[in-house]
């Protein structure tokens, strides 16, 4: 799935989501979420199926608390669709690449760096965020123990972390501005994926069932 | 080498990152007031040498000890009372209002009395000269001075070991001085330094020993100046001498100088013999 176009990749994503809601639950939701598990368990266990079932867990838990057990399942099994495709993509597909798609199919290279640069933060942050607890422990800091030790610990790991973010996007616009990097500037793609006849049909078929889907449900409402 | 009193020790030490060693069989010591340059190409093992003795890595064989203490089984903040550390990035670790604030932060956190706190932040900053920025914002000073302040932090520990991790990368000659006055005077206080350093120069000036690693493995540790001046030494481990070091071993100077001061008064000195000055 991986060498799958970036826009096959995430038209998959939208329509299970736009699935998962459209359809009747709790049938639909669970077609949905089985699906979206199974390309998570397919892209890797414990690389993808398990962290997309642990971001899951604490929804599950909250619906419980605010819902009926019926309403909880129908809603549950939305949200784990959404969140499992979710990490499925951006586990599967590699910021950069999705930008060459978007340069490659006109999109301005401004909004196709905002798209990615979100995409890629998780993984930077995460590990920047780990030096900070690493070097604030050699400092004597404690991360463990009670809920008011806790907390004045994450002062110290939260502050440094978004001051040397805040600090860094100052730098790296400037490196961007003085590459060429300007609103409305056409980018050449070096290596645009391949989007073969195949992909795009697909992705127009995925586009058609969600309409067939939404049409299907309003006149069954009717 | 092996001092009886050593500080910091490593007997045996093997660490493996997954199925990739990183390092293996590992002894060393080094007694208090060593300075010891840790050197090889990059992915050698030297950051993670370093990351053991701090108690952010553990060994998966053999031991490293601080003092009497074993690190396994101690947490990072409690070796923090004996070791000081500085890592690559360490301006990311910055984040109080004044730079004062920031060095107190880790005597603080290990709970000591307030005059006491007072009197490390003091010295920490009088060594490395920046009182007169320490009621400024650490991000309003440049990237260099933030390095200075991470190590003016470790050392408001006043730790029996500093382990540095390229303390010297973005400082210009005037702050590499001052970093190696403040680490030489900790040395002549009785700590250890440890200094992981592609800056051979700057080792040459203030560090006497050295532990070169190749693929994980501890393939010199001898005295710095021995390996500065032996280019056949240092070729297959990737390093290149220092200009003083080359100058020395090059003109075979007497008693092979590698300081910079040292080579160019023995060459004064030997000049003047030959009746040239």
């Amino acid at each position: 799935m991986s060498r799958r176009h970036p826009f096959t990749l995430l038209a998959l994503v939208a329509a299970l989501t736009a699935l998962a809601w459209i359809l009747p639950a709790p049938a639909g939701g669970l077609g949905t979420a089985a699906a979206a598990l199974a390309l998570a368990a397919a892209a890797g266990p414990r690389r993808v199926l398990v962290p997309a079932l642990v971001t899951a867990a604490p929804f599950w838990l909250f619906l419980l608390l605010l819902h009926d057990v019926p309403s909880t399942i129908a809603i549950g099994l939305r949200l784990t669709t959404m969140i499992a495709s979710v990490v499925w993509v951006g586990a599967l597909l590699p910021p950069g690449r999705l930008v060459e798609a978007m340069v490659a199919a006109g999109w301005g290279v401004t909004a196709a760096y905002l798209f990615a640069a979100a995409l890629s933060a998780v993984p930077l942050l995460k590990a920047r965020a780990q030096r900070i607890v690493d070097a604030q422990r050699c400092r004597g800091l404690s991360p463990r123990g009670g809920l008011g030790r806790r907390l004045r610990a994450l002062r110290a790991l939260a502050l440094p972390l978004v001051l040397s973010v805040l600090h860094e996007v100052d730098e790296r616009a400037l490196a961007l501005e003085t590459r060429g990097f300007v609103p409305g500037a056409r980018r050449t793609p070096l290596a645009p994926p391949r989007d073969g006849t195949g992909e795009r049909a697909a992705r127009w078929l995925l586009l058609v069932a969600c309409g067939a889907a939404l049409a299907w449900r309003i006149a069954w409402r009717g | 080498m092996a001092a009886v009193s050593a500080e910091l020790r490593f007997g045996q030490v093997s660490f493996s990152y997954g199925t990739v060693p990183a390092l293996r069989d590992v002894s060393f010591a080094l007694a208090p007031g060593e300075r010891a340059a840790l050197l090889g190409r990059n992915g050698a093992g030297k950051s993670t040498l370093l990351r053991l003795v701090t108690g952010l890595l553990h060994p998966a064989a053999g031991k490293v000890s601080v003092g009497d203490w074993d690190t396994r089984g101690r947490a990072p903040e409690s070796l923090a009372r004996r070791v000081g550390s500085v890592f690559q990035h360490a301006d990311q670790q910055l984040f109080a209002r004044s730079l004062r604030d920031d060095v107190a932060f880790g005597p603080r956190a290990l709970g000591l009395a307030a005059a006491e706190v007072a009197r490390r932040v003091d010295g920490a900053l009088a060594a490395l000269e920046l009182s007169a920025h320490a009621a400024e914002h650490p991000y309003d000073l440049p990237p260099a001075f933030r390095k200075l302040a991470a190590l003016a932090g470790a050392f408001a520990l006043e730790p029996a070991v500093l382990v540095l991790d390229e303390p010297t990368a973005g400082l210009d000659r005037p702050l590499r001085a001052r970093v190696a006055r403040a680490l030489s005077e900790r040395a002549a206080a009785g700590v250890v330094v440890l200094v992981a350093t592609h800056d051979l120069a700057f080792a040459a000036e203030v560090l006497e020993r050295g532990l070169v690693l190749d693929r994980g493995r501890l393939a010199w540790d001898a005295p710095l100046a021995a390996l500065l001046t032996s280019s056949e030494r240092l070729t297959p481990l990737g390093l290149a001498p220092p200009v003083g070091a080359a100058l020395s071993a090059a003109l075979d100077l007497p008693g092979r100088p590698v300081r910079e001061r040292d080579v160019a008064h023995t060459l004064a000195r030997v000049a003047a013999a030959r009746g040239r000055v």
